[in-house]
């Protein structure tokens, strides 16, 4: 049998209801709802058609609270040491079939595996939480408002919270702070105030609307307490610098640049090198400053920025590199990981 | 799961349901919740709860007693029961039942029955489809005869 269902959806109105009744929401039917069953009867006595009976049955559906945290996002948050405004999402959505408020604190893990692996090694400063007020799942600053709880959430509503911090200028490279995000559900029913905390109806059940606790634990509560959390974490992607300082004589006033040494009137070359190591962060701005031994003088116009070093010999750059009030300072700019830049002077020994 | 007949029989002693009575016919309309329990061995048996605290998910029970309390025999007995909008239909286990999937205008068993998509791709008719269910007793029912018609439900 073929049912025409869209032919009779158009020639019929009450199909249209009834077709369209069907709630599709994941929180289910709303608390408080009625369930009226009606069941008819029709029969006949002695070929006789009699009045149908209906009998009827009306059950109350109570209210199912749950609710989700989850994080917004499958990857850590890379931040730089001292950033301010380090931002991880979290996604909160209200799976009860009634409104509710959500109560939300946020944690530091001490210790322990981070979700996206590695440990948690230290603990970011001062995190708080803001709601997505116009609602991008990004975070922007004087836009989005800072908040302690979600207000009147309506039953399968979601709302993006993001955790801002700032990270320590002690955090170092590779290091991974968690955060944990938990939601309690509390009740709803006036604005902009934060209800009591929901819960489940004790004792036996009463015929009214009673409430059950249905959320599935999370990763710092347990099943069925009225809460729900979720861990995002943020790692420190910092250059690890070092830096080196190597001289060579390249003339004496004997011998000339044939095996030169270091007598009076020589003339030595210092090479200061900076290697970013692999797999570190890219370091930006690098300079150089050295302040030349009073036993010397600087040979003016010998500094060079942004060159390389190769077998103890630095070499190439720019002739750029300044000399200013007993300090030489060369510019290196950016340097990548694993990239060596150099900068290099010459000075006479007195 | 258990025998649902065997339950309804004694269920329906034990619990009022809203009864209407016309004449020659008492009809009652009870539903209970179906919850599964765990014993202590760890086995799992569903046990059918008085419907108080009900929320989505839950299953649900509805329970149809009919009694003929007149002294003549009633025939071409028809009991439609509509489904309520947030219950989605989960069976019967009566193979007397016959479902509507569109507000009870057409009628048939739900492998039979088709849904028509919005964008014209057609699909057998799922349990949630349902609208209607209707039992057609063939045979009459006697003065002082009773008997119990049922099916599962879950609360959308």
């Amino acid at each position: 049998m073929r049912n025409k269902l869209k032919l009779l959806a158009t020639a019929s109105g009450v199909t249209v209801a009834v077709l369209g009744a069907t709630p599709a929401f994941a929180a289910g039917t709303a608390s408080g709802s009625s369930i009226v069953n009606n069941a008819t009867i029709n029969y006949q006595v002695g070929g006789i058609a009699q009045t149908a009976l209906v009998a009827s049955n009306t059950i109350t559906v109570d209210r199912k609270v749950n609710l989700t945290v989850a994080e917004l996002g499958t990857t850590t948050t890379s931040v730089s040491p001292g950033q301010t405004n380090a931002v991880t999402t979290f996604t909160v959505t209200n799976n009860s079939n009634a409104p509710i408020d959500i109560g939300l604190t946020v944690a530091q893990l001490t210790g322990g595996a981070a979700p996206h692996g590695g440990t948690d090694a230290f603990n970011v400063t001062a995190p708080a939480l803001f709601l997505d007020t116009n609602g991008n799942n990004t975070y922007d600053a004087g836009t989005d408002t800072a908040v302690s709880f979600l207000d009147e959430i309506a039953a399968d509503a979601a709302r993006t919270v993001f955790v801002v911090a700032t990270i320590p200028g002690t955090a170092t490279n590779g290091q991974i702070a968690a955060v944990s995000l938990t939601g309690q559900a509390r009740e709803a029913g006036v604005a902009a105030t934060q209800g009591a905390v929901i819960t489940a109806t004790a004792g036996a059940n009463t015929a009214g609307v009673d409430t059950v606790l249905a959320d599935v634990a999370g990763t710092d509560d347990a099943i069925t307490d009225g809460r729900h959390s979720a861990r995002d974490d943020y790692t420190v992607a910092a250059p690890v610098l070092t830096v080196a300082k190597i001289s060579r004589v390249i003339d004496d006033p004997i011998n000339g640049t044939t095996n030169p040494k270091m007598i009076p009137g020589a003339t030595v070359e210092y090479c200061i090198t900076v290697a970013n190591a692999v797999g570190a962060a890219a370091a930006s701005n690098v300079v150089i400053t050295d302040a030349i031994p009073a036993q010397t003088t600087y040979v003016t116009g010998s500094g060079w920025e942004g060159g390389t070093v190769a077998a103890a010999v630095c070499s190439g750059g720019t002739n750029t590199a300044t000399f200013a009030t007993g300090t030489f300072t060369g510019t290196l700019g950016a340097i990548a990981a694993g990239a060596t830049e150099t900068a290099y002077f010459r000075v006479t020994i007195n | 799961m258990i025998g649902l007949k065997q339950l309804l029989v004694l269920l329906a002693v034990l619990m009022p349901g809203t009864a209407s009575a016309a004449g020659n016919l008492a009809l009652a309309s009870t539903v209970f919740v179906e919850k599964a329990i765990s014993d202590r061995d760890g086995r799992v048996r569903m046990v059918l709860s008085e419907p108080k605290t009900v929320v989505p998910g839950d299953r649900l029970v509805f329970i149809l007693n009919y009694r003929n309390t007149s002294a003549a025999t009633a025939s071409h007995f028809v009991v439609t029961n509509p489904l309520p909008e947030a219950v989605s239909y989960q069976g019967t286990p009566d193979q007397r039942a016959l479902v509507s999937i569109d507000g009870g205008r057409v009628w048939g068993n739900l492998a039979a029955l088709k849904v028509v998509e919005r964008d014209g791709t057609v699909r057998g008719a799922r349990p949630e489809d349902v609208t209607h269910i209707r039992w057609t007793l063939n045979q009459p029912v006697p003065a002082g005869a009773k008997g119990t018609l049922s099916f599962r439900g879950v609360v959308r």
